[in-house]
């Protein structure tokens, strides 16, 4: 991928409302990085590097201990913005599922922004917000779905099969 | 042994069948009590001799629970606890009102004296006498374990809760034991067999031939009992190894020589054979009467019998079973083959509780027709469900144990 459509992708993800100048503050402070299929982008409890934009591939999430993938990305998305805002560790484990290129804003550079005040920063920490915004409100749906669902089908399972035991399984 | 494992694979290959959610599944299989006790007594030179004794209480949904108790080493409650629940679909596959228990000590009585092994007896049951009783769990004879052994915890559970002889089943005929007990394992096989040789219109024992892995009581009574049919038992073994007769053993002498002998090899008139190859005889149906685990994915492609009559526990292993099945060959499974053991305690517990004692005739009768109504259930569920034998065997016993839960309210 040639460092134009890179940065084509970036102000797509990152930059939307940014003027000519603020964008190109916030690309100067990015730098590339790859990750082969099947390799850790980041583990869940490292240190994080940064803000991570997906420009082409693949990764999974993953919570470490139960191994479960919480979700399939695609190209091209955003990475890492809980611990950059949060400035803890890694909330969950990033692999790349096919190859994968990515561009990294990193935590020191963003943090340095931040600090001189840069618009250019503060309207990237909205545009965050707003993928937090839209990521929240997928989990609160799932989080209805999932709590509306598992125990009444539950009770109706089990009262389906106390009533199979005295007709299908009575012999 | 992988007792626990074994159970439970042909238990949750009956639950997916019936399409059992998880936590029902987990209901049914977690005991319902489960006892570790310290049985230590004074040995014959005055040492003090410690051992563990456990008793594992599977289900008590359908009755009072029922199942053997062991002296061996590798008694553990691991163990006791697959077996315990083996016993809980055992005793529902032929209908008995009982749940299903097993137990024992880790001990190897041949290193005990008599003296020894009855302190030790008298102790358990000391030791285990709150949670036994005649409507709570009532023990039974099972690895090196007999009718004096039973006498003893009769004669000691009395001692604390006054005459009780159905607390215990198996014990000696002079003693409240009953009569035809002894046979019941064997004659029970004989009947399985009858039942589904009769329905698979492939006629009666006589003429057909058998092979016998283990003559001990079970193995020894099947034997008979397929020889005085006109069966042509043409190979038998033991610990020691086996002898075969293509033109058919004569059973009553070889069990003459294996009393004076205390082994069936030598038999006059015979060909020696080892247990493995007895496995892989050309009979119409093999008996594995002896150990577990016998017919393995290792041998299970040589075996060329047409049925496989399980008089023993677990004798095939589940990927054997699977195998079998594959290849067509009719597997009628323990749960339902050796019910006759337990079946005919229920006889004994019952006569004792009547204090009316059955003639050996009405045993049998009652025996036939029991092992008779279990067939013509497994049957019908074989057929209408396209299942083998032993998922029918399960799918009947965790229908009937899950209905007895569900009435009485989980």
């Amino acid at each position: 991928m040639t460092p134009s459509e890179a940065s084509k992708i970036v102000r797509g993800v990152l930059c939307r409302g940014l003027s000519y100048e603020q964008t190109e503050q916030i690309l100067k402070a990015m730098v590339p990085v790859g990750a082969e299929a099947g390799t850790a982008v980041f583990k869940e409890g490292e240190r994080p590097q940064g803000l991570m934009v997906l420009l082409e591939g693949t990764v999974e999430v993953i919570k470490e201990g139960g191994g479960e993938t919480l979700a399939t990305i695609d190209a091209p998305t955003v990475l890492g913005e809980i611990s950059l805002l949060m400035e803890g560790p890694h909330t969950a484990s990033v692999r790349a599922k096919t190859a994968c290129e990515f561009s990294l804003l990193t935590s020191t550079q963003f943090h340095r922004l931040l600090r001189e005040e840069s618009l250019a920063a503060y309207k990237v920490i909205a545009i965050l917000a707003e993928v937090l915004a839209r990521r929240l409100n997928r989990m609160d749906e799932k989080f209805v779905e999932v709590s509306r669902k598992t125990p009444s089908t539950h009770v109706e399972e089990l009262t389906a099969f106390k009533q199979k035991l005295f007709t299908e399984w009575s012999f | 042994m992988s007792g626990f494992e074994d159970v439970n694979y042909y238990f949750r290959k009956a639950a997916r069948v019936m399409d059992l959610s998880v936590a029902v599944e987990r209901m049914l299989v977690t005991p319902y009590r489960e006892v570790k006790v310290d049985v230590s007594i004074t040995l014959d030179n005055g040492e003090l001799g410690t051992f563990i004794g456990y008793r594992v209480q599977h289900d008590r949904s359908r009755g009072p629970m029922k199942g053997g108790l062991r002296y061996h080493p590798t008694v553990d409650l691991d163990e006791a606890l697959g077996l315990a629940s083996l016993m809980t679909w055992k005793t529902a596959v032929v209908n008995l009102p009982y749940g299903g228990a097993k137990g024992g000590i880790a001990v190897d009585p041949k290193n005990l004296s008599p003296g020894e092994l009855e302190r030790l007896t008298r102790k358990f049951v000391q030791q285990i006498h709150e949670i036994i009783g005649p409507q709570a769990d009532i023990p039974a004879p099972d690895v090196n374990t007999n009718a004096q052994v039973m006498a003893w915890i009769m004669d000691e559970y009395s001692r604390l809760h006054g005459f009780s002889p159905a607390v215990v089943t198996g014990k000696p005929v002079e003693l409240f034991g009953s009569r035809g007990r002894e046979e019941a394992t064997g004659r029970g096989a004989v009947f399985a067999l009858e039942e589904y040789l009769r329905d698979s219109g492939q006629g009666e024992i006589g003429g057909k031939t058998f092979a016998i892995q283990g003559f001990g009581n079970v193995g020894s009574w099947a034997g008979r009992f397929l020889h005085e049919r006109g069966g042509k038992v043409i190979a038998v073994s033991d610990v020691k190894g086996g002898v075969q007769n293509p033109e058919g053993l004569d059973v009553p002498r070889l069990i003459a020589h294996q009393k004076q002998q205390n082994t069936v090899t030598g038999f006059p008139g015979s060909d020696p054979i080892s247990n493995d190859d007895l496995l892989l005889l050309p009979v119409d149906v093999l008996v594995p009467a002896a150990l577990g685990g016998v017919i393995t994915d290792m041998n299970v492609k040589d075996v060329r019998a047409r049925l496989i009559l399980e008089a023993a526990n677990a004798p095939t292993t589940p990927e054997a079973d699977e195998a079998l099945v594959k290849r067509g060959i009719t597997v009628l499974p323990d749960i339902y083959v050796n019910a006759g053991g337990v079946t005919v305690s229920y006889f004994e517990w019952a006569q004792n509780i009547q204090q009316f004692t059955w003639e050996e005739d009405k045993v049998n009768a009652e025996l036939h027709r029991h092992m008779r109504d279990a067939y013509a259930t497994l049957a019908r569920v074989v057929r209408e469900r396209k299942v083998s034998f032993r998922t029918a065997a399960f799918i009947v016993a965790i229908g009937r144990v899950g209905r007895a839960t569900v009435l009485r309210g989980v």
